[in-house]
């Protein structure tokens, strides 16, 4: 190699602004693109292959076993419990938690004051740790301890009693033991998941409510909308529109992935008679507790195509809003 | 006002049940065990001193205690001696039972390292999730590259999966990384926020492009630009990522759970809270609230100062 070669460094052409830019681009985007692949695409994948074998952590090698993992979801009647719980709580706090948060935001737009504490106030519990509000439930849902049978025993021995049967019933026989009661158990769980959940979605409508416009309401009585609830049919339920998909949705996304109160609640099992035996829970217990990667694989995959369901549906609804509207 | 009134009625019949176990659980962190037994003390107890049994025990004292002690109390039999000594250390343990839960809260497990350990995760979090999201935002609303609306796609496509929905895949891969048991893990799961890149993209296609080709012009480099330029431009919106952010993780429980097994030294505040829940019998109930109120409140504050900024912050994460 001579001297005067190394001297001279080859005469590469300046690259022009177009390739400088694209390359300044590709560099820029470069640690989002591989953390997506490895922290959200490969998992994916991995879930998707496992769960079609019997793959437990620790043995060399594993099986391919087709659907048999679906099969046993489709089968077992601990799946048809999974089932059954998920889709109670989801089909329960979904409605409520909506149905909640518009009539909150539709009250405290009516009001003239107060309205920000009321807000503030609703809030709340979505800021809170949720497992920490859960251990509180817990010990406010104590059957002979806690506040809500201490409040309900209260109402022995007073006239509430003759109109009020149920209550009639505790006194006589006790109170209900609420979340060691099978017939109880899904429904606190429910309870304190719309508690916790349906500040945000009044927030959200109280957002939506602002892009309501004056005109509309009055344009509406001009054409004879008097009534209040003809006002809410004929305008603002229309207008909401867009909110209340959006609301909808992530309610639904959220509610699928319940866990923090039934681990909170029932950390050794899912409830009494698994009446609280929720997907996300299964995948915990199956997949990491008991190290079947397979079935848990099989449900982590199950919940995503539920999960990638509702969005598209979502989306959809969106953008047929947006090119008709 | 008058006309409203049934309105308030059931607003604040809704208030009632919102606010009652927040409630609860600071009323219980002041009560002494026997008061939230009985279910009595009103908000604040009676405050009655009260014996810490597990201190006065600590302190019992043993034939050799008793022995060196025989000077102090001349002409006394040592079991007037010994008597002497357990009433002293009762008098010593004595306290109020606010105070003796919330003391009992940062000594019978280390909340203060949870605590720690919490703001650590969060942080990093936030902070990585911000260097990795903010240059390929830049990129994907600023520059003109073949395959921008590839990645761009990619990105819309991974808004749909729930980290949460691919625990046990991520688990196993830590898992085989040797990963399960450390910070890492704790971390590295959440670096990548595609809602963070989608949402600070929306933010940066209202920056104007004469802003760039100034820069441009006064020789910035792209990360300078990306850094210096773009970035102060975002700050609302980085703000309402903040909050986001902070908010998701600093509660998150399912995770923590998954990855961290028995290490209590890198246990996060919920994390924490639970292992105090599995160990309670009934005389820590007030400790246990004590707890819950000192992890609960940072945020609750930090709502209650900044609220219209916390509203918009959560509500952002709605509006894709």
């Amino acid at each position: 190699m001579s001297i005067a070669e190394t001297h001279t460094p080859p005469t590469k052409p300046a690259p022009s602004a177009a390739v400088q830019e694209r390359r300044t681009a590709w560099a820029l985007s470069a640690p989002a693109l591989v953390l997506m692949m490895v922290i959200l695409l490969v998992p994916v994948a991995i879930a998707v292959a496992l769960s079609f074998t019997d793959y437990s952590l620790g043995n060399s090698g594993f099986n391919w076993v087709g659907f048999d993992n679906y099969v046993k979801l489709f089968t077992r009647s601990t799946y048809a419990k999974m089932f059954t719980a998920t889709f109670t709580y989801v089909l329960t706090v979904v409605p409520i938690s909506v149905g909640l948060g518009l009539g909150a935001a539709l009250l405290i737009n009516s009001l003239s004051r107060f309205g920000e504490v009321y807000k503030t106030i609703y809030f709340l519990p979505v800021m809170a740790t949720l497992i920490a509000m859960a251990i509180v439930w817990e010990f406010m849902l104590h059957p002979t301890i806690g506040t809500i049978n201490r409040t309900l025993e209260l109402g022995c021995g007073t006239v509430i009693e003759s109109f009020w049967p149920w209550l009639a019933d505790g006194c006589a026989n006790g109170m209900p033991l609420w979340l060691g009661d099978r017939q109880y158990a899904i429904w606190v769980v429910c309870f304190v998941g719309i508690w916790q959940s349906f500040g945000f979605n009044m927030v959200l409508y109280l957002a939506g409510l602002t892009s309501v416009h004056r005109e509309l309401y009055h344009a509406a009585e001009m054409d004879g909308a008097k009534s209040g609830w003809d006002r809410f049919r004929l305008v603002t339920w229309p207008a909401l529109g867009p909110t209340t998909v959006f609301v909808v949705t992530i309610t639904c996304i959220r509610a699928f992935q319940v866990f923090d109160t039934i681990e909170a609640f029932y950390p050794l099992g899912a409830g009494p008679g698994k009446s609280a035996y929720v997907m996300m829970f299964a995948i915990f217990e199956k997949g990491v507790q008991q190290n079947l990667i397979g079935v848990g694989s099989a449900i982590t995959v199950l919940f995503l195509i539920f999960v990638m369901f509702l969005t598209l549906i979502q989306r959809w609804l969106v953008e047929r809003k947006v090119h008709y509207g | 006002m008058t006309r409203d009134w049934w309105k308030h009625l059931i607003l604040i019949l809704g208030a009632i049940v919102i606010i009652a176990p927040f409630y609860m659980m600071v009323s219980f962190s002041f009560k002494s065990p026997g008061e939230i037994d009985r279910g009595e003390g009103g908000f604040f107890g009676h405050q009655e001193m009260m014996v810490d049994e597990h201190c006065v025990k600590l302190r019992d004292p043993n034939r050799d205690e008793v022995t060196a002690a025989r000077p102090q109390f001349p002409g006394q039999t040592d079991n007037d001696i010994r008597a002497t000594l357990v009433a002293q250390a009762e008098a010593d343990c004595a306290m109020r039972p606010a105070i003796y839960n919330y003391t009992k809260a940062f000594t019978a497990a280390p909340l203060l390292r949870y605590l720690l350990n919490g703001i650590l995760v969060t942080a990093s979090i936030f902070v990585i999730q911000v260097v990795v999201a903010v240059p390929a935002a830049y990129a994907l609303s600023k520059l003109k590259f073949w395959g921008r609306e590839a990645v761009f796609a990619l990105v819309l496509f991974c808004l749909l999966i729930p980290v949460h929905a691919i625990a046990l895949p991520l688990y196993m891969m830590l898992a085989k990384l040797g990963l399960t048991n450390t910070y890492a893990a704790l971390v590295v799961p959440w670096t990548i926020s595609v809602f963070g890149i989608f949402l600070m993209r929306q933010f940066f296609m209202t920056v104007p492009d004469d802003l760039i080709d100034a820069a441009r012009m006064d020789g910035m480099s792209e990360l300078a630009i990306v850094w210096r330029v773009m970035l102060p431009t975002a700050i609302p919106a980085l703000l309402a990522f903040a909050i986001f952010s902070v908010v998701a993780h600093w509660n998150d429980y399912f995770w923590p759970r998954i990855v961290v097994t028995g290490n209590r030294n890198l246990f996060t505040p919920p994390l924490g809270l639970r292992e105090f829940k599995g160990g309670a019998d009934g005389s820590m109930y007030g400790p246990m609230m004590a707890s819950a109120t000192v992890i609960v409140t940072p945020l609750i504050v930090a709502f209650l100062l900044a609220q219209k900024r916390f509203i918009e912050g959560i509500t952002l994460s709605g509006m894709k």
